[in-house]
């Protein structure tokens, strides 16, 4: 497989999965393999702008470790969990790629067996 | 007739033992693939770097390391990631694992999910 998808759907600090998530894709990147960002759900609180994650949860800036994707990779933000939660474009982080459901169904339409799909 | 290439399957593993059936799940596939003459791939990240700790001993439930321990046995290649490992204290000792198990980074995932035909994330 030469590519892959990573899906996040919860939100960051709360949980680690969504910093781990974006690891995944960083180091795939740094590894020549294309790797893409799915945020879906409340995973689409990683991406916005401003984050200032400290005390005593301290975990990275997740908003901040979009840079280390984009514009290599792809972070597609779904539009209808943003407006579920009331969360608009002007929150969130340039590298952030809004998409609506067509979008969506396009991009996974788009790739091939040799994608992985990894929701982490 | 030439033989076809094993194929390999990869899972990525994030749920740790005893809390959830997750690992039973992926210790399941795992046996099952191998069965069926698959090259198998197991990567552990989070808390599922739990699993490979040597000397668990749960009363109620099935011992996960023996098990894995078994998967090895037949061929089942296992990483732990080794910033997980390391925050949950496996890291620091050379004899925590169980033999068998080597502990990386994720930046090991890009190559196993190259050499795989199939990749699947169990996680909660």
């Amino acid at each position: 497989m030469d590519s892959n998808l990573i899906i996040v759907d919860k939100a960051p600090y709360g949980y680690e999965d969504t910093f781990s998530a974006f690891y995944v894709s960083i180091a795939c990147l740094n590894k020549g393999m294309h790797s893409d960002v799915l945020l879906v759900g409340d995973g689409v609180y990683a991406a916005i702008k401003d984050q200032k994650p400290g005390g005593s949860v301290d975990y990275p800036n997740v908003g901040e470790l979009s840079y280390l994707i984009f514009p290599e990779g792809s972070i597609f933000v779904h539009s209808e969990s943003m407006k579920e939660r009331g969360i608009i474009e002007e929150d969130m982080v340039e590298a952030a790629q809004i998409i609506d459901d067509n979008e969506l169904y396009d991009i996974i339409h788009s790739k091939t067996k040799e994608t992985a799909f990894i929701r982490i | 007739m030439i033989p076809d290439k094993k194929k390999t399957l990869t899972i990525i593993l994030t749920e740790g033992p005893y809390r959830s059936q997750y690992v039973e799940m992926a210790h399941n596939i795992t046996e099952s693939a191998l069965d069926n003459g698959y090259g198998v791939n197991l990567f552990l990240y989070m808390d599922a770097t739990h699993i490979p700790k040597k000397n668990q001993n749960p009363h109620s439930f099935p011992n996960v390391g023996q098990r894995l321990k078994s998967l090895i046995n037949k061929g089942a290649k296992i990483r732990a990631c080794i910033r997980c490992a390391t925050a949950r204290g496996h890291a620091c000792d050379k004899n925590s694992y169980l033999k068998g198990v080597s502990i990386t980074s994720v930046y090991d995932i890009p190559g196993w999910i190259r050499e795989s035909d199939k990749v699947i994330t169990l996680s909660g």
